[in-house]
């Protein structure tokens, strides 16, 4: 493996486009070889001749011949990548970082908060949690996002709301008349849920705005700074410790993260731009 | 000082153009009062310039050109030869090396760039203003990161290995040359010049804090010296660029899958610029201290090497008249009091 071209993407076909919402769409990806990855690790994902930018799959981890990528609109190559059809040749490399500590969630009650993209790691977090939900207590995913329809997933959303042991609760910022659930940002749905503090984790995933003040309610209900995991989002070009751009502090992000719990980067500079 | 080889300078005029036949050769010349490497061929052997201080480029161009591709193929090349490297360059190879080299992935073109050269180190003789190597741990000659040392005495070159490549070359200039072991009175006669420079740049720089107490002052400063320090700075990232240790990059996407390593830095606008707008050094004097925090907070928090081997190259390059130490002096004054 060490003199592998770490710069060198594996190829990857495009063999569905599935709308998400206005402003999100998945990009089902079939590698020319198998390829694994933990959840919560990223991948850098390849838009031949455009650019690269990293993308945390959003698929299950146990599915090793497809997988899934939620990308936002967000910028020059997201929108680009926005505009392909299936069949588009795309290149992967990674898997990269430290996902999700699942071994620190077993036993536990989990509660997963969410916001906008940053559904997308949590999906496949919680596919895993799926799977392997006879070693947790309880699953009790918190979601917000602007509008309804910029509510991701909702056919997993249905499914999930049926499966034992876990939980859903949805918010939006602004709601209309086809909504029933809560309105507010996404921390209002923190006032809802009831959970067994001392007995649980909770892993908050969104815009840095929602982690901000994800984090600070938070630690206002009981939770310490180190039941608190974050997938942070950094500026990344290489992705393998090596460009510079996503160090946050003495961490880099690529590499050290993209999950921390927050004991480690609470003291680290400007961890919520 | 081990083993120490000596040749007459005639003899290595001709041993200059054996090795400029079968290496790319490279070595320091000097031009309108600066001194660059060269590459060398019977037009310009006669014009090397031997221990002086800091060719302006510093040695890190070698084995991460500015911009290069990192998807072709690995290329036979014909073996480098650099000649006329000072110690604080050949020292800044160690964090290139662990970074490059020893983490968990390598990156096959510097290796094989890093593989294919052999590097002469030189005894620096002088110092040049800002020239700060002894501050940090680092003498003024070379002690690691070389496979042969020169250093020029009178009509002598004296040689030593620090490799095996260079045990190896050094048999090779026997066939060229008459190699003799090197006299004991120039052998004291250099050592006497080192600890006389090694004085010189320690007392020159006798108020700048060491390497791990600059990190400490840096990590309790406030913001004020940094607007004052940064208030000259125009983000050209000339000190990035010229620094021997600093290396961040850019992947550049080119069609059919091709990647280009283009040397970036923190100094430019945008270096940590995420969907959204949001930039974590947006502001000029954040950006600034970044640079500082890097090299003396956050890489020895990470690397075994360090980050600065106090070459000056920041201080004399920066169109902001910004000068590092005076910085660092600065903020150890202010603790002192
Ligand atoms: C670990 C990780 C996982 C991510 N997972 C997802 C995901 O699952 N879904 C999703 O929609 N988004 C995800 N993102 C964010 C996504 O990478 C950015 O939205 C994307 O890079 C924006 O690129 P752009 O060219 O469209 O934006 P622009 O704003 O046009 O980007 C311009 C330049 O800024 C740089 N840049 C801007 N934003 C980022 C950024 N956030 N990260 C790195 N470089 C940036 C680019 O390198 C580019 O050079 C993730 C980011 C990280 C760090
Ligand atoms: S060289 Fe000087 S002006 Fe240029 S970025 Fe560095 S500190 Fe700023
Ligand atoms: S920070 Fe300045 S003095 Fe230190 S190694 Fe880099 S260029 Fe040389
Ligand atoms: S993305 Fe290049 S060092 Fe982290």
């Amino acid at each position: 493996m060490k003199d592998d071209n770490i710069y060198k993407p594996l190829r990857a076909k495009l063999v569905e486009v599935i709308e998400e919402s206005p402003t999100i769409k998945s990009f089902v990806l079939e590698p020319e070889r198998e390829f694994s990855f933990a959840t919560g690790q990223f991948v850098e994902l390849t838009l031949n001749g455009i650019g690269e930018a990293p993308f945390t799959p959003s698929s299950s981890p146990l599915v090793k011949d497809k997988m899934e990528i939620t990308i936002m609109k967000a910028g020059y190559v997201t929108e680009k990548i926005h505009k392909l059809n299936p069949g588009e040749i795309m290149g992967i490399r990674g898997p990269y970082g430290r996902g999700y500590p699942l071994e620190e969630f077993y036993g536990k009650e989990i509660m997963v908060l969410g916001g906008g993209c940053g559904f997308a790691p949590l999906r496949s977090l919680l596919y895993n949690l799926e799977a392997e939900k006879d070693r947790v207590k309880k699953v009790t995913f918190c979601y917000g996002s602007k509008n309804p329809a910029e509510c991701i997933y909702k056919p997993y959303i249905d499914n999930l709301r049926k499966m034992d042991k876990f939980e859903v609760y949805r918010t939006v910022d602004e709601a209309d008349e086809s909504w029933a659930e809560e309105v507010g940002v996404a921390t209002v749905l923190l006032d809802k849920v009831e959970v067994n503090i001392d007995d649980s984790v909770a892993v908050v995933c969104g815009p840095p705005i929602m982690m901000k003040f994800g984090v600070m309610k938070l630690l206002e209900m009981g939770y310490t700074d180190k039941q608190i995991y974050l997938s942070m989002e950094k500026n990344m070009s290489c992705g393998l410790g090596k460009c510079g751009h996503c160090m946050m502090g003495e961490y880099f992000v690529c590499m050290d993260g993209p999950v921390f719990r927050y004991d480690e980067i609470k003291d680290q500079p400007n961890i919520w731009k | 000082m081990g083993k120490i080889s000596s040749i007459s300078a005639t003899d290595w005029q001709t041993v200059l153009l054996n090795l400029a036949r079968s290496y790319s050769f490279y070595a320091p010349v000097s031009f309108n009062g600066s001194m660059d490497y060269e590459l060398i061929d019977e037009d310009n052997a006669g014009e090397i310039v031997y221990n002086h201080p800091k060719p302006s480029t510093p040695l890190k161009t070698f084995f991460l050109p500015v911009k290069e591709n990192v998807t072709a193929d690995l290329k036979e090349q014909k073996p480098a030869l650099i000649m006329g490297a000072p110690s604080c360059d050949l020292a800044a190879l160690d964090i290139l090396d662990e970074m490059y080299l020893n983490r968990d992935y390598t990156d096959i073109y510097y290796k094989n760039r890093r593989k294919n050269s052999i590097l002469i180190g030189y005894d620096c003789q002088s110092m040049l203003e800002n020239c700060h190597c002894t501050s940090y741990g680092i003498n003024p000659f070379p002690e690691k990161n070389f496979d042969l040392l020169l250093i020029k005495l009178d009509d002598n070159l004296l040689l030593q290995s620090g490799s095996a490549k260079g045990t190896a070359m050094l048999k090779e200039l026997e066939n060229h040359a008459r190699i003799t072991e090197a006299e004991e009175n120039d052998i004291k006669r250099i050592e006497e010049k080192r600890a006389d420079l090694r004085e010189v740049l320690t007392q020159k720089n006798n108020k700048l804090p060491g390497y791990d107490s600059s990190g400490r002052l840096i990590k309790a400063s406030d913001d004020n010296i940094w607007k004052s320090y940064a208030s000259t700075c125009v983000s050209c990232g000339a000190c990035a660029t010229i620094c021997p240790t600093c290396t961040c990059f850019l992947l550049i996407d080119r069609p059919d899958f091709e990647k280009i390593r283009q040397l970036d830095a923190c100094q430019y606008p945008g270096f940590e610029r995420v969907a959204g707008d949001e930039d974590p050094l947006e502001e000029l004097p954040v950006r600034f201290k970044n640079r500082y925090q890097c090299k003396y907070v956050w890489k020895p928090l990470k690397f075994k090497s360090i980050a600065c081997t106090g070459c000056g190259r920041c201080i004399e390059t920066c169109i902001g008249k910004i000068n590092k130490n005076e910085l660092l002096r600065e903020l150890a004054s202010e603790n002192k009091v």
